[in-house]
């Protein structure tokens, strides 16, 4: 048999303790471990009274992202073997609520990504999908960027989401560009003027916290830096 | 009891879920709309996990009547022909809205046109489909359309279930939990539409989510409405082998075998070969899951009791540009999907069963409406890949239009607040005991049982023995305590308890419903009946709930109207010899 993992799980009821704390349990590993195996092993087994969230298991829904050994990963595609260590730490993800455990309240993520208006609006003379070459450029790297599975691991990460309350967060500009860049959408100007703010595109620092831990290797920095080249070329007034 | 009333309640924020709710609201913006989902909106089940795509006429050279009649023979014929009909003449709509709507954009092909990938049991290359994650980009942008919309979204919130006027003639809305504090609480309203999604989850192997408890299902049970065919669950044939990883059994997607894709058995044969000549590998899941599952039964699997996968020969380049998603999953298990053979085995996918409704959607129960997988009837035996979210996503733009157009007729009935009175205790209980059985001894039981006696392979034997555990395994759960009764939010056990309630009443559906079909037909494989039987078995199984426990059963023949019997031979059905 090797020699178990030593999990550390931040354990927090906000409507009855007092104060975080943290428990510990011994963990048999086996092949192909994911942090999501790890955390489930905890709760089925050795205490029911644990709390966290997931849904599919194999990182499509973007529902179990935790801050595992220091940084915000999805539970389950954090093979316990990445880790290179036995210790474990588990925490909720940073710049979140509590609601309980390691299960966080994702209203203030989803509250700005709703901000950038997120749903896609036809131009009038739209009434069939579009033909587009594919190696052509009129998709820009829309499509790289929009595998978002909206998990916020970007928006735990992102400092300057820590210090400023209202920024928007790398997420919901990310969502925001992806809108933006499409010619098929009939309001891209005023979705530009959305984030042409300091709480906007401009409160982001280019420090890729975000894109270091992206499950998903979406850089949404670079998507910020796209938006940012828009708004300047909307001011000088070549935008369209 | 908190009461919310509202003119339509959608329990489930899937694919079928979303888009009724956004036709609903669209036919009729003001009417109030409330869906609650058991998990975050968008983020629970299945059609979030869609990897292939959607199959949909849009080729001139391809045809409405091809799809009808591939999903009819896919279905062993015992499909519900005005559905399967309503289901491919619905779908380029459906696509339509999707694309130029709601804002998704599918992969393109050489013509700049919308690209239909191949996949298996079609007779022609009709998947659309966004690489090989396709569902989160439908479901993503279906979701930022609710945000659009005035649609009261109650996410971690479970329907319970059903609630019945006074008179007790229809169903006026649900009794609900909310996860996040263990509330229970009444949605009162003048429609109901039931999307929860499948019930995969009672197999020890499966693929989608592990929430897909069969929520709506059993909420429908308990309410009377009437079932169709439940022991037509699929079972997909190429399933990651994990050993005891959650990832075990998460699908490699159909269109690897689309695209040549082979099985070889740990003896290094192409078994293929052997049950489906003519097709191979591109043979429909159904044949290809039994396939696999019989050279395992053998000993001619691996030692991890699974087969080969092998898209190698496709070219590494290839697969690495086709396949993005499934190479970096079966990286996770430190594989490489492009360069080398990788284990899969058949693994629980897809319920074909379901609550009976009309192409409107319309259960048996006035003032309930049921899509998606909760709903039977649209598949028969077997569905093809690519239209199940097909399914979801032409069935909920249905159940929205009906359900305004109903709730615009209808006022709004109060319900029998003794039977909500009651049903609240009841799924209280376990927090009233200081002791009692362990849930997840139960489901683990339960999956294990599924499995191993109304799997892949049933014998009636077998599953007589199933259904007499059944019974003892719901007492069992009926005796379930949580470990921490003054703990309500946001309860994992407690919500374990109420899955596994639910899904003993989806199991028993299945396993009665299984040993009444004394034939094979497509996923269902009885060993003691193997043949298909034409002459007394083109019928439907029609089921629901009885006096006290007992399930009343009734059988019908199919309705031939769309595509006659004369047309149906022989050829379209699998020969199961032993090898």
């Amino acid at each position: 048999m090797p020699e178990p993992l030593h999990v550390k799980v931040f354990r927090f009821n906000p409507e009855s303790d007092v104060a975080p704390k943290f428990d510990h349990f011994q963990v048999p590993v086996f092949d192909n471990m994911a942090i999501l195996d790890v955390v489930m092993h905890i709760q089925n087994y050795l205490d029911r009274s644990l709390s966290f969230r997931f849904s599919c298991r194999i990182g499509m829904c973007g529902s179990c992202a935790m801050y595992v050994n220091g940084r915000a990963r999805l539970a389950c595609r954090t093979q316990v073997s990445s880790l290179k260590t036995r210790d474990i730490t588990v925490m909720p993800l940073p710049n979140f609520p509590i609601i309980r455990d390691l299960v966080v309240d994702m209203e203030p993520f989803f509250d700005k990504w709703k901000k950038i208006k997120p749903y896609y609006l036809p131009k009038k003379e739209i009434d069939a999908p579009v033909t587009v070459q594919p190696d052509s450029d009129e998709r820009e790297f829309i499509d790289d960027m929009l595998d978002c599975i909206s998990c916020g691991c970007c928006y735990s990460a992102c400092s300057m989401v820590a210090t400023h309350k209202d920024y928007l967060g790398p997420a919901a500009l990310n969502r925001a560009y992806t809108l933006i860049a499409d010619k098929r959408d009939a309001i891209r100007v005023e979705r530009l003027k959305a984030v042409d703010r300091s709480y906007g595109v401009w409160r982001c620092h280019t420090q890729f916290n975000c894109a270091e831990v992206c499950p998903k290797n979406i850089v949404p920095t670079r998507s910020i830096q796209n938006l940012k080249r828009r708004c300047v070329l909307k001011k000088i007034g070549v935008f369209k | 009891m908190e009461v919310i009333k509202a003119d339509i309640l959608i329990l489930g924020a899937g694919g079928a879920g979303l888009f009724a709710a956004l036709h609903a609201y669209d036919s009729n913006p003001r009417l109030k709309i409330v869906m609650a989902t058991k998990a975050l909106i968008g983020k629970g089940g299945c059609s979030r996990m869609v990897q292939g795509g959607l199959n949909v006429v849009l080729n001139g050279k391809d045809s409405l009547e091809n799809h009808f009649v591939d999903t009819l023979k896919g279905g062993g014929f015992i499909n519900n022909q005005e559905l399967a009909w309503t289901l491919v003449s619905d779908a380029p709509k459906a696509v339509h809205e999707l694309e130029v709507r709601v804002g998704c954009f599918f992969d393109r092909g050489e013509d700049g046109k919308i690209h239909q990938k191949p996949f298996a049991g079609q007779s022609f290359d009709r998947t659309v489909h966004v690489a090989d994650l396709t569902g989160i980009q439908l479901i993503s942008r279906m979701t930022d359309q609710i945000y659009a919309r005035n649609i009261q979204v109650l996410e971690e919130t479970r329907g319970l279930d059903l609630l019945s006027s006074k008179g007790g003639d229809r169903v006026v809305g649900a009794l609900l939990s909310d996860i996040r504090t263990g509330e229970i609480f009444v949605v009162n309203a003048k429609v109901t539409i039931v999307a929860t999604g499948g019930c995969a989850a009672m197999y020890k192997i499966s693929a989608p989510s592990f929430d897909k408890t069969g929520d709506g299902m059993a909420i429908c049970f308990r309410a009377g409405a009437e079932f169709v065919d439940m022991e037509m669950v699929q079972f997909h044939p190429t399933g990651l082998v994990a050993g005891r990883s959650r990832l075990n059994g998460s699908l490699l997607e159909e269109g690897l075998r689309g695209s040549g894709a082979r099985l070889y058995n740990g003896q290094g044969e192409r078994f293929m070969e052997r049950y489906d000549p003519e097709r191979l590998e591109r043979s429909t899941r159904d044949r290809v899951a039994r396939s696999s599952f019989m050279e395992i039964m053998a000993g001619r699997g691996t030692k991890n009791n699974a087969v080969y996968l092998d898209a190698s020969h496709l070219g590494a380049e290839f697969v690495e540009q086709k396949f993005p998603g499934m190479v970096e999953r079966v990286k996770d298990i430190g594989k490489d999907l492009a360069r080398e053979k990788v284990e899969v085995t058949p693994t629980a996918h897809y319920q074909m069963g379901g609550v009976r409704i009309d192409s409107h959607c319309r259960s048996s129960l006035k003032g309930l409406l049921v899509c998606g997988e909760d709903a039977g009837g649209v598949h028969g035996a077997n569905r093809l890949g690519g239209n199940g979210i097909c399914d979801s996503t032409v069935y909920g733009r249905r159940a929205g239009d009906a359900a305004a157009a109903l709730a615009w007729e209808e006022a709004l009935n109060p319900y029998e607040e003794s039977e909500a009175e009651k049903m609240r205790m009841r799924w209280l209980k376990p927090f009233t005991q200081d002791t009692g059985e362990n849930v997840y001894e139960i489901r683990d039981e339960i999956e294990n049982l599924m499995w191993k006696k109304a799997g892949l392979v049933r014998i009636g034997k077998k599953l007589a023995e199933a259904g007499n555990r059944l019974m003892e395994l719901l007492e069992k759960v009926d005796q379930a305590n949580v470990a921490d009764k003054y703990l309500s939010r946001y309860n994992l056990e407690w919500n374990n308890i109420i899955d596994v309630t639910n899904l003993i009443a989806v199991c028993r559906l299945v396993v009665n419903s299984a040993r009444h079909r004394e034939e094979s037909r497509g996923a269902h494989y009885r060993e003691d009946f193997p043949a298909t039987d034409n002459e007394n078995w083109l019928k439907n199984i029609y089921q629901k709930k009885g006096h006290g426990f007992e399930l009343e059963l009734t059988e019908k023949p199919v309705d031939l109207k769309r595509f006659e019997r004369e047309r149906i031979e022989d050829r379209f059905f699998e020969k199961v010899k032993k090898h």
